[in-house]
């Protein structure tokens, strides 16, 4: 506590007074929900609004992972998230380290670049999702010309569900990689030039350079980039839903809660929103972003600890 | 490490005309090289945004023909007909109502909880903060959401809508860090004039900390904005459909009409460039900001 300056008595009230509000929209919207989750994931709750709401134990977790054709399949979209998260955070934090080290260095247009870069980000997963499908029109688009020209071809999101998938990781990646272009930027502009003077003094080659200097003292960057494309990309659903929709063969956790949880197609509240089903499998999904988070954390801070000392 | 750092300052400014007069007169290759990478992928961002223009100033019967033939005339009844088909003008308007409504609820709200927390003007301050700061290590929050909305009454309600809007823990955790930048004898000074708490923070605070509150409100209503899958759950009604909702039904009506859909996907792309390419400072600096305190 501080010492306080605007009055006593029942003016000391006025700043929790103001305060309230924002606290309680924050515990009633996102806090107690959050905790909720967990919760409801023991029950066989359902989107008919005054249903009654039955304690079913772990019925949904026995269901979600070891029952049927059904576990089988929500077991093959676990492993469906884990590939997409592998090849996403890769390739995204391999480009966005690339493409942060171009656009740092002093040349005409980098300012350009960078804008162009990130403006993705901003468009959101809706137009994201439209624009490629567009660019990857099958009859004859930009993308079927050139790989026309490569003698090659694809169905893109039409094609076959792992081919299909591979484009979505692709859309994801170049919508996404501004986000980790813009802080290995930041990171980047952190490291006194003065290191690269002496570097340059001791004619270090620009390889040795980036492996001696840049990358040892890009670390705090690193750490966040890779913690950040991890859990955001075993979470991202939303350019699923709008590139293939619920597909067979295609599926991630995170769409799968959303369509057991909500309908696949929404619409009316019907009693086919499983929603304890769905609580149970959103609890799966965040127990392996809390694991694989933490591996992640334990590595890099091992790694922090050499580095920096 | 300070004097360190002083010598080599001088030397760089003494070596910096060898380092000009070593580039002058020389093909820079590694230069072409990042201009090649960098054009490469200035192609991949650009290309399909020049196709969806492309597209959009294109008839029906000419995209049929070649999707990728650059269009030869403007034409621009695609997006007379985007406009009036797609239902642009309401759905528009319902974005811009939970935009601005919801974004302005949260800033108020969250200037009076950043400020005391800040300040450790309230008890417990610190843990109010971790509250909010663990709130990204929970689960989801959406199953119990919406059994929550449904029992208030809240589902298919602007008003239901608008609020689950109403909050942003890295903006709140943002906020705090900004404000703890402006000095404590500030609030002893004034307090000393006979100005209350409400009026320190609304006169003098508010306006101190604009640009982190402009930094805030952007990344804010940008979430808002491009928000898809809450208004697929919570917003049955088509009157109340945002245009992220209504786009994807446009989507599944004229999904083989390109020219039109790419004429309402650019009229729905429009406010969003304006806004970054003007506001692009404080889109960044809050995505950087965001995810190295997050």
């Amino acid at each position: 506590m501080q010492a306080y300056h605007f009055g006593g008595g029942k003016a000391r009230w006025v700043p929790y007074l103001l305060l309230l509000p924002g606290m309680l929209l924050y515990v009633l919207i996102a806090l107690g929900p959050s905790i909720g989750t967990t919760f409801f994931s023991f029950t066989n709750a359902t989107g008919i609004r005054g249903a009654p709401v039955d304690w079913v134990g772990l019925d949904n977790y026995n269901e979600f992972l070891l029952m049927g054709q059904a576990s089988r399949d929500n077991l093959a979209a676990l492993g469906r998230t884990l590939i997409f998260c592998f090849f996403v955070t890769t390739i995204q934090f391999a480009l966005g380290l690339l493409i942060a080290v171009l656009v740092n260095k002093r040349v005409k247009g980098t300012n350009f670049f960078r804008t162009l870069y990130f403006m993705p980000v901003i468009l959101g997963a809706v137009i994201q999702g439209l624009i490629w499908s567009l660019f990857l029109y099958p009859l004859g688009g930009p993308m079927a010309k050139i790989l026309e020209f490569f003698g090659t071809s694809s169905e893109f999101f039409g094609g076959q569900p792992s081919e299909a998938f591979a484009w979505v990781i692709a859309v994801q990646i170049w919508a996404n990689m501004g986000t980790t272009m813009i802080i290995f930027l930041a990171g980047l502009q952190t490291i006194p030039k003065e290191m690269y003077e002496a570097a340059e003094m001791d004619g270090a080659s620009g390889w040795q350079t980036f492996k001696n200097v840049t990358w040892p003292l890009l670390t705090p960057s690193v750490n966040t980039n890779l913690l950040l494309n991890i859990i955001g990309s075993l979470q991202a659903w939303q350019l699923f839903l709008v590139l293939l929709g619920y597909r067979n063969g295609t599926q991630v956790l995170g769409y799968l809660i959303y369509a057991v949880g909500f309908g696949q197609t929404s619409g009316s509240v019907t009693s086919s929103f499983r929603q304890g089903y769905a609580a149970a499998a959103s609890i799966v999904l965040f127990l392996l972003v809390l694991l694989l988070g933490s591996i992640a954390q334990f590595f890099l801070n091992r790694r922090e600890r050499r580095i920096l000392g | 490490m300070n004097i360190n750092k002083q010598t080599k300052l001088i030397v760089d400014l003494d070596k910096k005309p060898q380092s000009v007069m070593k580039t002058r007169g020389k093909i820079n290759w590694g230069k072409i090289g990042i201009y090649a990478v960098l054009i490469i992928f200035a192609i991949i961002y650009a290309g399909p945004l020049l196709m969806l223009i492309n597209t959009s100033l294109k008839s029906l019967p000419e995209f049929m023909k070649s999707a990728t033939s650059v269009t030869t005339k403007l034409n621009f009844d695609n997006f007379v007909d985007a406009w009036e088909k797609a239902n642009f003008p309401r759905y528009l308007t319902n974005t811009i109502i939970y935009t601005v409504s919801a974004t302005l609820v949260f800033i108020v709200t969250a200037v009076f909880l950043a400020f005391p927390i800040s300040r450790g003007y309230v008890k417990g301050s610190k843990i109010i903060l971790s509250l909010f700061l663990i709130a990204l290590f929970l689960p989801p929050a959406l199953i119990p959401q919406f059994q929550l909305m449904l029992r208030l009454g809240l589902y298919n309600n602007p008003i239901g809508y608008i609020l689950l809007f109403t909050i942003n823990p890295i903006g709140i955790t943002i906020l705090v860090n900004y404000i703890k930048t402006i000095p404590r004898e500030l609030d002893e000074a004034a307090a000393l004039d006979g100005c209350g708490y409400f009026r320190f923070v609304t006169k003098i605070i508010f306006p101190l900390i604009r640009p982190a509150i402009a930094t805030v409100a952007v990344l804010h209503a940008i979430g808002i904005w491009n928000e898809l899958i809450l208004p697929t759950i919570y917003l049955t009604n088509k009157d109340y459909y945002p245009i992220t909702r209504g786009m994807i039904v446009f989507q599944g009506v004229y999904g083989s009409n390109w020219p039109t859909l790419a004429a309402a996907v650019l009229i729905m792309i429009m406010p969003m460039l304006i806004i970054f390419l003007f506001l692009q400072r404080y889109i960044i600096s809050g995505l950087t900001q965001g995810a190295v305190k997050g």
